[in-house]
């Protein structure tokens, strides 16, 4: 078993980092390598800051405001907690005073951000299954959407744990050796990782966190990196 | 389908695989967002019309065959093969898409489902099921650039009988060369339809502007365009450029057909003329007082409708409101921005087809007669040939009781000789 548990947390982490970044590459290039379209694709009327109006988009998704405000607030919601998220796994790397400006301890939010992204993630999923979003979703959306779900719940319940109910077996110095001696390429698994009660839930998450970025550059999750450029195309 | 036949068609559709293709193909997130934006869908309520479920069909094919996951994993995103069945279904969601792009305003990423149903046009071409007529009246276009001398007799003639038609009504306004044709130097090159009402009342106007205007040979409807076809896209507009350049003009002006126009505009490319459509012409006109006309000639509440390509795809949208507010009091604008203004239901070559689509286009364009009939208004104007036609088969279907007219026509028709 602890080998298992060695495979998920070590090569398979560094395999999926390995496929995420070269297959996500790859696939921009691919896409963007292709003849630029002859004519302007915009639509009407013409603003002047393009590329502000572009992100604008990319980062506030104004239309779907506009036409589908229940859905934009939990777009809005999930995509700051994804933010929110990312700044707490770097803070398990380093200290970033930078974001100490609010003094905490890793991760912001006390435990609802992943609370509020699990909420979320339920909604886009029901959605999913109710007419006429269920005839234009194919299973893709729907394993992308679970696996996302099962990843947050995972990896929240650790922080669920210490914050919540005083379970604190794993302790921030204990994520803070672990991912460290991953960046450092000299992986050590700290005792607690593998073998207190609480190991499962890291061995869960980082396993589903592996199958999502391995899954990401084939998923239509790329559109991360895609949203920008064609909002673009849209704005001229 | 044989191996042979699908490679071929496989070919076609890696040709239409840019940059920006690739990234309208691989970007949806299947929220649904555009599920309302389609007029189409909006008036039958079908799951087929939504703009996505379009797009989805091309997508299925796209993953299956230039996407290793599609290959690998073909449940994963349902990607399918191409077969007969797979083209009907391309057919079923080009044509009944009149590419008028409201779905890409509503669409987080922007998404042309417009350009996505120009693979289908394109596979449907390769396949020989495209409607037969769209191609047909294109071949004739290209025909026609390519011989223009067998025509032309017959051309000039036509336009002698035309002449006669704008001095009977517009006498004043005449002067000597009625409706020029092949004028070196020329300040505008006219475009206009193979029709009369295309042509007499631009040729009035000009006249009574005083422009140094010319007609042009060839007519603006660009076919091609509507079948789908970029070859004979560019046969047909090149044919208009190259008389443009012939003649030394500085503007080439399309009439009333936004497809047309946005052809013109967007695709011609770096030319020494600029491009306008005749409504941006005529609010030129007026605000620089070359033409008057009487202000109480319509005296009746008057809406506008925006054809896609002239307004949301193009950006002519304030001068047609311009043009109205010197023409009515009571001008009545069918909905704030211009950009969400309904289809019309006539575009992608639907209204070209004539009856064979007659039924589905008065199902499908239930809102936008809604919308007219919202208005209250009498008249009914527009820029564009096909929304024309469309809107006065809604006006009739729908009883929206109004007038269905030609901007173009009515400015025309309020003249005033100084
Ligand atoms: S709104 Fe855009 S991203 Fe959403 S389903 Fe429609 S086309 Fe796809
Ligand atoms: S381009 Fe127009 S007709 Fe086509 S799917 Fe979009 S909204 Fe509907």
């Amino acid at each position: 078993m602890q080998t298992i548990f060695y495979i998920i947390l070590v090569p398979m982490v560094y395999l999926s980092v390995a496929v995420f970044a070269l297959g996500t590459l790859v696939r921009i290039i691919k896409i963007f390598k292709g003849p630029r379209h002859p004519t302007t694709l915009q639509i009407y009327p013409e603003k002047k800051a393009k590329w502000l109006g572009a992100l604008y988009d990319t980062f506030f998704f104004p239309t779907v405001r506009k036409h589908k405000p229940v859905l934009w607030v939990f777009l809005i919601l999930f995509h700051a907690g994804l933010i929110l998220l990312f700044i707490g796994h770097l803070e398990l790397i380093w200290d970033l005073s930078l974001f100490q400006i609010i003094p905490h301890e890793p991760f912001l939010g006390k435990g609802f951000v992943g609370l509020t992204l699990a909420v979320s993630l339920l909604f886009f999923l029901f959605r999913r299954f109710s007419s006429p979003v269920r005839e234009l979703s194919v299973p893709e959306d729907y394993y992308l959407l679970i696996l996302l779900f099962l990843i947050v719940l995972f990896g929240s319940q650790m922080d669920w744990a210490r914050r919540w109910y005083e379970y604190g077996e794993l302790s921030l110095e204990d994520y803070r050796d672990y991912f460290m001696s991953l960046m450092t390429f000299r992986p050590e698994l700290p005792y607690n990782a593998t073998f207190s009660g609480h190991s499962f839930m890291l061995i869960l998450h980082v396993f589903l966190a592996n199958l999502f970025l391995i899954f990401f550059p084939f998923s239509q999750s790329m559109h991360a990196f895609l949203s920008l450029p064609i909002n673009k195309l849209r704005r001229g | 389908m044989d191996q042979k036949t699908r490679n071929e068609l496989l070919k076609l559709f890696k040709s239409k695989l840019n940059e920006a293709m690739r990234l309208y193909l691989e970007t949806c997130t299947r929220c649904g967002v555009c599920t309302e934006a389609c007029h189409v869908y909006a008036s039958t309520g079908q799951v087929k019309h939504i703009a996505a479920y379009r797009s989805e069909i091309i997508r299925r094919l796209y993953k299956k065959y230039f996407k290793i996951r599609g290959k690998l994993w073909p449940s994963l995103s349902e990607s399918k093969e191409l077969t007969d069945v797979a083209l009907e279904e391309l057919f079923e969601a080009a044509y009944s898409c009149t590419g008028c792009r409201r779905c890409m305003v509503y669409c987080p990423f922007g998404i042309d489902t417009q350009m996505l149903m120009s693979i289908a046009k394109l596979l449907l071409i390769g396949a020989n099921t495209e409607p037969e007529i769209l191609t047909l009246l294109a071949d004739t276009s290209v025909e026609k650039g390519k011989s223009i001398d067998l025509f032309k007799e017959g051309f000039l003639q036509g336009i002698k009988n035309l002449e006669k038609e704008v001095v009977k009504k517009w006498k004043a306004e005449a002067g000597d060369s009625v409706i020029p044709v092949d004028v070196m130097g020329a300040d505008i090159l006219y475009v206009a339809l193979a029709g009369a009402h295309s042509i007499i009342p631009a040729a009035a106007i000009f006249n009574a502007a005083g422009e140094n205007w010319t007609l042009s040979f060839f007519e603006a409807v660009n076919f091609g365009a509507f079948v789908g076809d970029p070859t004979k896209t560019k046969l047909i507009l090149d044919r208009i450029i190259n008389e443009a350049l012939r003649l030394k003009v500085k503007e080439v002006c399309i009439c009333e057909c936004g497809t047309a126009f946005r052809v013109m505009k967007q695709l011609s490319g770096k030319q020494p003329f600029k491009v306008s459509s005749i409504t941006e012409v005529h609010a030129r006109y007026f605000k620089e007082g070359r033409i008057k006309i009487d202000p109480g000639k319509f005296n009746t509440a008057i809406t506008y409708h925006d054809p896609c390509q002239l307004a949301r795809n193009a950006g002519v949208m304030d001068e047609p409101r311009y043009i109205l507010s010197q023409m009515t009091k009571d001008f009545r604008d069918m909905t704030p921005d211009p950009t969400y203004n309904w289809c019309c239901g006539g575009g992608g070559g639907l209204v070209a087809l004539g009856d064979e689509t007659i039924d589905f286009r008065m199902k499908s364009a239930r809102v936008k007669a809604d919308q007219v009939k919202k208005t209250e208004a009498r008249i009914l104007a527009t820029a564009c040939e096909n929304c024309h036609s469309q809107l006065s088969d809604l006006n009739d279907h729908y009883k929206m009781n109004v007038e269905v007219k030609f901007l173009s026509s009515m400015i025309a028709d309020a003249l005033v000789s100084e």
